[in-house]
């Protein structure tokens, strides 16, 4: 697993693969897609996709993959050696969404929720699989949502694949197992080696599991709010336990793309458009167009 | 405006971003020269405004603050709320003795000297504009001038002003031809700006867009004697032109059935401007802009304000 | 000149221009409420990404697209700062210089920069008012 190319740079979400097992290019397919980290308050949710052909299914749950869930860490790891060691009929690929884009989609201007973006990224995944030559017939996703309004989704998508969307497919798909301890064991690994963008000297690293529920991360999370920065990008800004410290702790910041009833409420700003309509002061002589359209005004006072 | 910030400071603002003439580096070599602030009376705002004097007053700069309401500064390791961008540019500073110059011709109508007629009780400073050479190197564009001994003598010339403010319109069109500034007479919002000129922008339009600008720093009566000056038609009674030369202002769809007509026959419901295109109405309202006569301009009630 | 100098002047103390530093400037899409101290150097300047079509960076978890804008030719940027209010309306204002600029970065909220900003085109207005200020032959 090759996670130094999303440590590069771990501003930006990150696709990784395994190389496509030759048997997968000629015999037909089933693929497993899972996702780890979707709760947490702290570093990427990671998508993760594991493949084998139809005829070897048996093979892998010889292998003991189960719901990763169930497993420790440890065992985890070893399981991932284990699929990584079976690459004459095993491949897997990892799309890792970095907490700076969960972020920014998630409250940026027109939203883009956690739902949307996770589909996304599975149907990504899908046709990254198709794109690089395996033959797929079998498709088994685990799902969060509504499970027949998403294998709907993917059905129409990728009508020649046989798809089928349960919640819990991890624990009844072993090629969906697969997919999850793919995609915990490069979550576990970037979170606890977590290379911070910003130059925060000795950070210390004892934030838990992430999950907001975690007395440690919250901890964590009450002794590094910076006033004017909030946190470092290794944060999803866009989680509720995040914003309500920023609301109630960091100097107050203000969008000029706020509802009143957005996220935060704030303030009752006005909207932009309002802001240029009427002249805020009458008394005050209104200027040529040329500086009403370059926002430019004479200063009064100093 | 700053009642409009969500957390307006007590006190005044205690930092500013400048842009300004490099010439203010020159200013620190010269020990003696003197670089300050001061409030001067100004056609564009009613209660006087802030300007820059250099080099001791050798020049003088008007200073705009781009400002938009949701931007800050980070400036080093500090973080200022203030978002504004200061732009301090030379000012002619005849422009702003001229308001003096026709408000004593008007009252007085005699030649006199200079220092007696800029004065001001509410802006003490104008006597500072007297200090800049420019400024007496230039009075001879709208006054005539009389020198009796070693004095010199002044009084407001109407016609030289129309002169000299035609040769200001002119370079402007010039610069605003060269610098693609868009001067259609096209609807322009404050959110949306066209990038590239429109093909039907006549002459007129510069000459009309300069005298807008121009007019920032003239009193109401000069700049409706400037249009006439310039030729340019008066759009808030707007002369209909034939269908056929209509022009599009816009991108948005014209009004195929407007009845120019109408206007011919009836001469009322053209003052009431109800069929006034938009691009009319957006241009007669520019050209409308609160500019005050040289009377309002020197009106008590602005000195009450104070 | 001292005359005129009752109440309303602010004067700037040039000689500090000799002395002052240039400082990085970023110009933010939002309002930040404080005046003070900011970590911009640990927490900003190393997000910022040079990528295709302009400069990237988040704050408080909203993308922000930027560009460097210098400071129109000829002239020049300073931060002018009041180290002390005066104790009287008497009393002239005081500010120094504490630091310049030749350029700054424009940051826009989700927007990629492009010429068409209205900062990019309000720093025009230099080239006009010359135009329009310019001595008459």
């Amino acid at each position: 697993m090759e996670l130094e190319e999303f440590e590069r740079d771990n501003s930006q979400s990150r696709l990784l693969s395994s190389p496509v097992p030759e048997i997968c290019r000629t015999e037909d397919c089933c693929l497993g897609i899972d996702e780890a980290g979707r709760g947490p308050v702290l570093g990427p949710m990671v998508y993760g996709i594991c493949y084998c052909p139809v005829a070897r299914k048996k093979d892998l749950q010889d292998s003991k993959v189960a719901d990763s869930k169930t497993l420790s860490e440890a065992d985890r790891e070893r399981l991932f050696e284990k699929l990584n060691g079976s690459s004459d009929y095993i491949g897997w690929a990892l799309h890792i969404l970095s907490p700076n884009v969960i972020s920014t989609s998630m409250q940026q201007r027109a939203k883009y929720n956690l739902n949307a973006l996770s589909h996304d990224t599975a149907i990504g995944l899908i046709q990254f699989a198709l794109d690089a030559g395996v033959q797929l017939t079998e498709v088994f996703v685990d799902t969060v949502g509504p499970a027949e309004k998403y294998q709907e989704k993917l059905k129409k998508i990728f009508p020649e694949l046989d798809v089928t969307v349960r919640p819990k497919a991890d624990s009844l798909f072993p090629v969906v197992s697969a997919a999850s301890i793919c995609a915990k064991v490069a979550r576990d690994r970037v979170v606890k080696d977590w290379k911070f963008v910003e130059d925060l000297g000795e950070l210390d690293a004892d934030y838990g599991s992430g999950y907001p529920n975690d007395p440690k991360t919250k901890e964590w999370l009450s002794r590094h709010l910076d006033p004017v920065f909030g946190y470092p990008q290794f944060v999803r800004f866009s989680w509720s336990t995040a914003q309500t410290i920023l609301d109630n702790k960091a100097t107050p910041v203000a969008w000029g793309d706020e509802d009143d009833d957005s996220a935060g409420g704030k303030s009752s700003t006005p909207s932009v458009l309002s802001f240029f309509s009427a002249p805020k002061d009458v008394s005050q002589p209104q200027s040529h167009r040329f500086f009403q359209e370059r926002h430019l005004q004479p200063l009064l006072e100093f | 405006m700053v009642s409009r910030r969500k957390a307006p400071r007590s006190g005044q603002s205690e930092q500013w971003v400048l842009l300004a003439p490099e010439s203010l580096s020159g200013d620190a070599k010269n020990l003696s020269d003197e670089t300050v602030f001061v409030k001067l009376r100004a056609p564009f705002a009613d209660k006087g405004a802030m300007f820059l004097f250099i080099n001791s007053g050798q020049q003088i700069c008007e200073v705009k603050a781009f400002h938009e309401e949701y931007r800050s500064w980070f400036i080093g390791q500090t973080v200022q709320q203030d978002g504004r961008l200061l732009i301090a540019t030379p000012i002619d500073p005849l422009f702003l003795v001229l308001p003096y110059l026709i408000k004593a011709d008007k009252e007085q109508g005699k030649f006199q000297p200079v220092e007696q007629i800029v004065v001001d009780e509410e802006f003490p400073s104008c006597g500072m504009l007297l200090q800049c050479t420019p400024v007496a190197k230039s009075l001879h564009h709208v006054t005539e001038e009389k020198e009796i001994g070693s004095k010199k003598f002044h009084k407001y010339s109407k016609e030289k002003a129309l002169v000299w403010l035609k040769k200001k319109v002119d370079q402007t069109v010039k610069v605003l031809k060269s610098s693609k500034v868009c001067v259609g007479g096209g609807v322009q919002s404050a959110t949306f700006i066209r990038s590239t000129q429109g093909s039907d922008v006549k002459e007129e339009d510069y000459t009309r867009y300069a005298h807008g600008l121009i007019s920032e720093y003239l009193t109401e009566d000069l700049r409706e004697d400037l249009s006439k000056y310039l030729g340019l038609p008066d759009l808030s009674s707007p002369t209909p032109e034939p269908p056929v030369k209509k022009r599009r202002v816009s991108d948005a769809p014209v009004e195929a059935d407007e009845d120019y007509t109408k206007y011919n026959s009836d001469n009322k419901s053209r003052k009431s401007n109800s069929k006034m295109t938009a691009a009319q109405k957006s241009l007669a309202k520019v050209d409308k802009s609160g500019m005050k006569n040289i009377s309002a301009f020197f009106s008590p009630k602005a000195k009450a304000a104070k | 000149m001292a005359d005129s100098h009752a109440g309303s002047c602010v004067r700037v103390d040039h000689r500090s221009l000799s002395s002052a530093v240039s400082e990085p400037m970023h110009l933010l899409p939002c309002q930040i409420q404080k005046d003070g101290a900011a970590n911009v150097k640990e927490y900003f300047n190393p997000a910022v990404r040079d990528r295709e079509g302009g400069k990237e960076v988040s704050f408080r978890g909203r993308a922000l697209k930027g560009q460097e804008v210098s400071v129109p030719s000829g002239y020049m940027g300073v931060v002018l700062k009041e180290d002390h209010k005066p104790c009287s309306e008497e009393e002239d204002r005081l500010f120094t210089v504490k630091s310049t600029f030749r350029s700054f970065t424009q940051w826009n909220l989700e927007t990629p920069p492009s010429a068409d900003d209205v900062l990019v085109m309000s720093l025009a207005w230099p080239k006009i008012a010359a135009s329009i200020h310019a001595p008459v032959e």
